[in-house]
């Protein structure tokens, strides 16, 4: 994906030629669906908010700044609309206590199957508090880059690090506890 | 659960999911009934501002002919304590008057900021 390709394309826009949006939508669709998703775990609901995102991304075409990249901007844009669409209406958490229950109707032994593991750790993030939820799916959404997920929450490097930190210490403890596992610290 | 474990699980692409057909679509039907929308009304600045300006000189005029009135009245001069009296209400109503006025405008401004986005 080319921050040239999306400046021609915003310039175009900027310009009246409504068409050349549609190209931005095709580059950025999935990346912005599966933030959503990340947020929700529900397809649909993915697809709505990042809909609703690249709508106000055609809004607000003209206050982007070329100083950061245009996927930079457009990521904090769906970040903003995203935390407040899960503030408004937040998603149907699994509880840990829900988690338990998958444990123990997954396997004989009591142990899950790796792919369910998997699956009921990612559910287990939507039940941090938001401060430590937010924070860690934009590090995990952008491949654990803390200067990029700072950027789309708008919040400084060291914020997000200390929230990152805790987070996964909230998350690992209490996995541990739900999961029968020990935590190897 | 290690920190390495947690991140070979969250940083895992094996969940995501691939847009619907139709969200292309979908997105540049709201874009083009956007773009096909008339561009919000400006504040008539041009025609309001003479109106405003007329109406903060009037105020200003009826003020100092009010005060002008009340130091040449016909009656004994008040001595400095009950002048004092009489023009502090004036003064503070002045002053209330102005900030009405100054929020007034600035509620105008929020509005017209929120409206444009």
């Amino acid at each position: 994906m080319s921050a040239a390709e999306d400046q021609a394309d915003v310039e175009r826009v900027l310009a009246g030629d409504v068409s050349a949006f549609e190209k931005i939508v095709r580059r950025w669709q999935g990346p912005l669906v599966n933030l959503g998703y990340r947020f929700c775990r529900d397809r649909g609901r993915a697809e709505e908010m990042a809909q609703e995102a690249f709508l106000r991304a055609y809004r607000s075409l003209g206050k982007w700044r070329r100083e950061a990249a245009f996927s930079t901007w457009l990521f904090a844009l769906a970040t903003n609309l995203y935390c407040s669409e899960i503030r408004r209406i937040p998603p149907n958490t699994v509880s840990l206590d829900d988690i338990a229950e998958i444990q123990d109707a997954g396997a004989v032994d009591g142990g899950l199957l790796e792919k369910d593991r998997d699956r009921a750790v990612r559910q287990a993030v939507l039940a941090l508090p938001r401060k430590y939820r937010e924070a860690m799916i934009l590090f995990y959404f952008h491949d654990m880059d803390i200067p990029a997920a700072a950027q789309s929450l708008g919040l400084p490097e060291g914020t997000v690090k200390a929230r990152l930190s805790r987070g996964r210490d909230l998350l690992r403890s209490k996995l541990a506890k739900t999961l029968g596992e020990r935590g190897s610290e | 659960m290690t920190n390495e474990e947690l991140d070979r699980i969250l940083s895992s692409k094996d969940d995501d999911i691939q847009p619907s057909s139709g969200l292309i679509a979908s997105v540049m039907e709201g874009v083009r009934s956007e773009a096909d929308m008339p561009p919000p009304i400006p504040f008539p600045w041009k025609h309001a501002l003479p109106g405003l300006a007329a109406a903060g000189a009037a105020l200003v005029c009826l003020l100092t002919l009010l005060l002008d009135q009340v130091s040449h009245s016909a009656f004994p001069l008040p001595q400095a304590a009950d002048v004092l009296a009489w023009r502090t209400p004036v003064i503070d109503a002045l002053g209330w008057s102005l900030l009405a006025l100054a929020l007034s405008l600035f509620l105008v401004k929020l509005s017209m900021r929120w409206a444009a986005r």
